[in-house]
């Protein structure tokens, strides 16, 4: 039984399975975060294990993240291993009654994503857990602003949509060795970059009803798809594609784009700046293209490692383990609408011929 | 190092050069589609030297070894110039690690190095150094400070990205043995770049840490400033230990010159990095801060 509602004075315990990239930039965050202390990390390099345990002797470090949640009594834990682990991993921590943070893509397989939603909801019914899932674009000042546009109906009737990610993740021939070059470890550009670019448009648009025409290829990766291509059917009427390149050697680094055309006018915008075309004026906007840039729109954060949404994504997680009861702006039950999607775009290419 | 560190008036810094600019992708393109070629890089320093701005902080990126080899050769056109090395060059770990996991990064990035070679890890994984991470930070070190051989320097500093990732990290060790690396191999102050200065600075004096020198974002739109404008106020109202660069004071050009240097100065900062890739904005920072 989560007894923090009734005792918020006392430090949150976090553990994190997994150091590696985004592993670590968690742990600084939360290193930073006045209620949280970080008492245990589950890692299996020995090079990230022995430096912890050299520099952060306090810290208590397992091999093992069964041992870890049977050891430890933790408040919350962060997964941010490979996408294929995800799925026992937070069914484990669930079952302690522990609130969990895990990496996108939530799980590998839609089956999955149904099984442990349905866990969290029975245990959710107990106890009050903060449950979210790592789709960081849901905290980036750009996006929260689109998202704020269209409630606020300035484009009006969305008509159509193009959500696309590019970047320069694999741009030569893999050697096989990691696991991002394979599907059934999570790998590929589908879960890497298309969670983000399909996760973007749930959350400004909704879950479409089906997707069709998917296609995915492959340039560099022997055992996984570098290019996502797809069209969103939505029964309103509404239609968009998804286009998705992690192969791309012209970008300096991973960029969503995002662009809504409505009755009223359009939106384009990428994580730094936002466009806005209105037919008429609008509040502060005039009748033709508005530019508003993340300096306008940025609000800061207690502390800054790779940008403002990891902070605020991180942040966020704890305030809902502290306060079970407010809304989660990335739960479990969002990132399994992605993951829906992601398995029909499988299929769908599947029966297009594709990869 | 004996004499205390004075830091130049105006340094020109590097993002416009290599399509960084974190207010448009748009406005980053354009930038490095016309820095593209190198000569036109050279050219901008030329222009700045002859202006009077003699110092250039310059990450280790991939084109920094080229266009250090550059002021090499062009010692007599930059008789005065004093480099501002920062490193390393995040990007670069980041795709490897991405790739590869930290273990094959680094190893990656130091195997083959003389260093590695000379403690007698010729042949070795990384992994047999058992988690010292002041020696393998010493050997990236050494390899990322290759790049400014033979150039002069004062300040070598840490890249935000790591300063920050290990202050949140609160790894003091490495903080202390950074220190104590730049000043005694190299002779220069330890630098750290942030994006939290007031939280950087406790932090330093917690280690213990007397000599070093922070670089970060002081403007009046309160951009990339953690916590908040607030705290870099009061914390610029007390008296310093660290002496201070600011960098992004224009906050990516969302304020007016005059309005921006008015501002860093009347928070008592008398150092500034900048980006500039004509003359006349060049000019116009320079007047600015000279006047």
């Amino acid at each position: 039984m989560n007894t923090l509602s009734t005792n918020t004075s006392r430090l949150l315990k976090a553990g994190i399975i997994g150091a590696g990239r985004m592993g670590i930039t968690h742990f600084s965050l939360l290193g930073s975060h006045p209620q949280v202390e970080v008492t245990a990390v589950a890692e299996d390099s020995s090079l990230v294990s022995s430096a912890l345990g050299r520099y952060r002797p306090d810290i208590k470090l397992f091999g093992d993240y069964q041992k870890m949640l049977a050891d430890e009594k933790l408040d919350l834990v962060l997964i941010c291993t490979p996408p294929s682990m995800h799925a026992a991993m937070i069914e484990a921590c669930l079952a302690k009654d522990v609130s969990v943070f895990v990496e996108k893509p939530f799980t590998l397989t839609l089956a999955e994503s149904h099984r442990v939603l349905q866990m969290a909801e029975q245990k959710n019914k107990a106890s009050s857990l903060g449950l979210q899932v790592g789709y960081v674009n849901r905290f980036n000042d750009v996006f929260m602003k689109v998202k704020q546009l269209l409630a606020e109906n300035y484009i009006g009737k969305t008509l159509s949509f193009r959500s696309e990610m590019f970047g320069r993740t694999v741009v030569q021939k893999d050697s096989g060795s990691g696991w991002r070059s394979k599907r059934e470890n999570g790998g590929g550009c589908l879960y890497e970059f298309g969670s983000h670019a399909i996760d973007l448009v749930v959350y400004l648009l909704g879950k479409p009803e089906k997707v069709m025409g998917s296609h995915l290829s492959s340039l560099y990766s022997a055992h996984a798809e570098d290019i996502v291509r797809s069209t969103f059917i939505y029964s309103n009427g509404l239609i968009g594609s998804l286009f998705v390149n992690w192969s791309d050697e012209s970008c300096r680094k991973p960029t969503n784009k995002i662009e809504i055309l409505g009755e009223e006018g359009k939106i384009l915008a990428d994580q730094h700046e936002l466009k806005i075309y209105l037919k008429q004026d609008k509040g502060p906007y005039r009748k033709g293209w508005n530019t508003i840039y993340i300096t306008e729109l940025m609000t800061p954060v207690p502390f800054y490692v790779r940008g403002n949404e990891f902070t605020r994504q991180i942040y966020h997680f704890v305030d809902c383990v502290l306060q079970p009861k407010q809304n989660n702006i990335s739960s479990f039950n969002e990132a399994a609408k992605t993951q829906d999607i992601m398995d029909w775009i499988f299929t769908d290419s599947r029966m297009n011929g594709g990869i | 190092m004996s004499q205390a560190l004075q830091l130049d008036d105006l340094i020109l810094g590097d993002n416009q050069f290599f399509g960084i600019n974190h207010m448009s992708q748009e406005k980053a393109q354009q930038l490095a589609e016309r820095f593209n070629d190198l000569n036109k890089i050279y050219r901008a320093y030329h222009t700045a030297y002859d202006l009077g701005i003699h110092s250039f902080m310059l990450n280790s990126n991939d084109k920094a070894e080229t266009i250090c080899d550059y002021f090499r050769s062009h010692k007599n056109e930059f008789k005065d110039l004093v480099m501002y090395p920062s490193i390393p060059y995040p990007h670069k770990y980041a795709n490897l690690v991405a790739e590869k996991g930290i273990l094959s990064a680094i190893q990656d990035v130091i195997s083959g190095q003389s260093a590695w070679n000379l403690i007698g890890m010729a042949g070795k994984s990384i992994g047999a150094l058992t988690g010292d991470m002041t020696k393998v930070m010493e050997m990236l070190i050494d390899v990322e400070m290759k790049i400014y051989r033979k150039l002069p320097f004062k300040v070598v500093y840490l890249q935000n990205i790591i300063t920050d990732l290990l202050l949140g990290l609160k790894l003091k060790d490495i903080f202390i043995a950074y220190c104590q690396y730049i000043e005694k191999k190299y002779a220069a102050t330890p630098g750290f770049l942030t994006m939290n200065i007031p939280r950087l600075s406790a932090f330093l004096q917690e280690c213990g840490i007397e000599r070093a020198t922070i670089c970060g974002s002081v403007n009046k739109a309160g951009y990339l400033m953690s916590p908040d404008i607030k705290a870099y106020e009061n914390y610029f109202q007390k008296p310093q230990i660290y002496p201070i660069t600011a960098m992004s004071v224009y906050a990516s050009g969302a304020i007016p010159p005059t309005e921006a240097l008015d501002y860093v100065r009347n928070q008592g900062i008398k150092s500034v990095v900048f980006g500039a890739s004509t003359q006349g904005h060049m000019a116009e920072t320079l007047k600015l801060v000279r006047r």
